[in-house]
């Protein structure tokens, strides 16, 4: 077990430097672009300032050298300067914004799990009643909803009617004061939860369906368990693999979906940093902010990978 | 005499027997009513697709206006006799924009996930078949990608590859891109899913016994190997279908994909349009319920289409 955790650990530095070397060919693959980017949004388009701002940023030389470059300082945690005006450290705008979207995330995924299992659950034991048919047809029209369109229609529907938005005009964050910090971020994360939801509750529906009927289950009746010991000891616990894998491959998702929750509705997370970054083509800090992502990503995979010797003690790797 | 007749009628040849039991079992006709009883929800759901796909074929002869033309109506209406789903800020027809919006959505998404599937599976295919260093490669850089969130990826590959490609009949440039910057990021999982399909083919007799004979490597790929992947391929097309139109629109919403001005179910809800939601919802309701009748649509079918072509993939894909 350590040993399968060490090696894993070990792999998360090679997977980094080969996202980074994927990314790096990617956005310098037209050499000169970002400097005329960045010299055409300071309004300056003339060859000459031009020819200034790719020396003054390295960017004439080839792209080996250039990466070589950025990856000795990324080692030492400095991911170079942005392109764009005011030309910040990439590394003080990235961890400045990272604890926003990192709490959305970590509230999406905890408001998913819990409902997506509590409803699967519910789906389960009362099987093919009336409830479980309008849970089911909830949880599949959850998964068809856009999430930018349900964002649109939250930040919407309420202006109309009762004028008020939960558009975030002002931002409070959590050190700032945590009951309005919750409160505006609990919209985005009820936007990116639905669809999460509704994938887990008809998972944990159907793996719960195919450990109702195991002979263990019958065993534990038969022993004169409770209802309520055999579903939650027994079958719960049985169907929760399936469950885990999901959930971890939910936060992908997720992390995508931050993306533009934090665009809709106006929080200054990682997610409409690195938007604006691309759309700005200011290529440092697109790959500062994609590399975070990844790392976050390959992180809940491995805490994901982990928690299912907790469930399941038979997995041993 | 008649007894004798009976007896040898009874009592069948080794030939008869061997017939018997070699015997191909009859072609089921496919009954289409049948089928539905059997599938309530994927018949439903086929509706809605075929709807869904009439109204974008025919978009030509059930609009009431020309999508892209400014004042067919007067600003803002609310949907009335003339104009069914009311107009935008500058008096374009909602009606017409949402029918020539699902050409954009299906074409694209039946590109992405044709596209995506296929070299997913053309990868797997020769990876997993060569196996050993090939294989492993193959799969870390497949661990690469999946660990970048999907938006992302197909942000940064649509800057990165945006200017070079060329119009082609079907797709626009733009269009184009935006297949390819999607379909990245399903080749991965199909990838992964077809790997597994590959590495037991290819412990299979059948297979063995073609090496025996003396089969080339290739025919054994074409020949013997990919034919059995093919129903997992359908599946796996179908599962990702909404996911791709659901990516698309995304991607739209956030502006990237079709020229300006074109009618697209995500770019019309993105823009300049979204300050018009408060006064005007009817321009947030319509498209994005086009998008999400779309999608639930085809979820319902590709759940269906799985369960019938291979209940094993419940829960894994």
């Amino acid at each position: 077990m350590t040993g399968y955790i060490i090696r894993r650990l070990i792999a998360v530095p090679f997977m980094l430097l080969g996202i980074s070397v994927m990314l790096f060919l990617l956005l310098y693959i037209r050499p000169g672009s970002a400097a005329f980017a960045a010299t055409a949004s300071i309004g300056d388009a003339d060859p000459e300032s031009f020819k200034r701002f790719e020396e003054r940023f390295g960017l004439d030389r080839p792209w080996y050298v250039q990466y070589g470059d950025w990856l000795w300082s990324a080692v030492r945690g400095d991911f170079g300067e942005t392109l764009t005006p005011p030309q910040d450290p990439v590394t003080g705008q990235l961890m400045e914004r990272l604890p926003n979207t990192l709490q959305i995330g970590l509230l999406t995924i905890v408001l998913a799990a819990v409902f997506g299992i509590s409803v699967g659950v519910l789906s389960a034991v009362r099987r093919n009643s009336i409830m479980d048919y309008i849970l089911r047809g909830i949880a599949i029209a959850g998964l068809s909803i856009p999430n930018f369109w349900l964002a649109i229609l939250i930040v919407t529907l309420p202006a109309i009617w009762w004028q008020w938005t939960p558009f975030a005009t002002d931002w409070y964050s959590f050190t700032d004061d945590p009951i309005k910090n919750l409160a505006i971020i609990i919209w985005p994360a009820i936007t990116l939860a639905l669809a999460s939801a509704a994938g887990t509750a008809r998972l944990v529906r159907t793996s719960m369906l195919e450990v109702f009927f195991s002979d263990y289950v019958r065993t534990a009746r038969a022993k004169g368990l409770r209802e309520r010991r055999v579903i939650w000891g027994h079958v719960f616990r049985n169907s929760l693999i399936p469950v885990i894998t999901l959930i971890g491959l939910q936060t992908g998702a997720v992390l995508g979906g931050v993306v533009i929750a934090e665009v809709i509705f106006g929080i200054p997370g990682l997610g409409r940093l690195t938007f604006d970054a691309v759309i700005a083509q200011d290529y440092p800090l697109v790959l500062g902010s994609i590399m975070l992502f990844s790392l976050v990503f390959i992180a809940v995979t491995l805490i994901v990978d982990i928690l299912y010797t907790v469930v399941d003690p038979r997995i041993g790797y | 005499m008649a007894e004798q007749q009976t007896q040898a009628a009874e009592a069948p040849s080794s030939e008869e027997v061997l017939a018997l039991e070699y015997a191909i079992p009859p072609k089921r006709r496919f009954n289409p009513f049948a089928w539905i009883r059997s599938e309530p929800y994927g018949a439903f759901g086929l509706i809605l697709i075929l709807m869904v796909s009439f109204g974008a074929a025919a978009a030509p002869i059930l609009n009431t206006a020309d999508p892209q033309e400014f004042g067919v109506g007067g600003s803002l209406e609310s949907p009335n006799a003339d104009h069914w789903f009311g107009t935008g800020p500058r008096g374009k027809d909602l009606w017409s924009r949402v029918l020539f919006g699902g050409r954009v959505s299906l074409k694209i998404g039946v590109a992405t996930v044709l596209i995506g599937t296929l070299a997913g599976t053309v990868v797997a295919l020769l990876a997993a078949y060569a196996g050993g260093v090939v294989d492993f490669i193959v799969g870390r850089i497949a661990d690469m990608v999946i660990a970048i969130p999907g938006i992302l990826l197909a942000l940064t590959l649509y800057s990165a590859i945006g200017q070079d490609l060329p119009d082609t009949p079907i797709l626009s440039r733009q269009e184009f891109t935006l297949v390819l910057a999607i379909s990245a990021f399903f080749m991965p999982g199909t990838y992964r899913i077809m790997r597994g399909m590959v590495l037991e083919l290819r412990e299979s007799q059948f297979v063995e016994s073609a090496q025996v004979v003396g089969a080339s490597n290739f025919r054994i790929m074409w020949r013997h190997i990919a034919p059995n992947m093919f129903g997992l391929m359908i599946v796996i097309t179908s599962i990702s279908l909404p996911a791709a139109i659901l990516t698309e629109a995304s991607l739209s919403f956030l502006g990237l994909g079709v020229e300006p001005g074109t009618p697209s179910w995500g770019a019309d809800l993105s823009g300049t349009s979204r300050q018009f939601f408060v006064r005007a919802p009817w321009l947030a309701i319509f498209p994005g319920l086009a998008l999400s009748i779309t999608v639930f649509g085809f979820n319902i079918f590709g759940d269906s289409l799985r369960d019938t072509l291979d209940p094993r993939l419940r829960g894994r894909i």
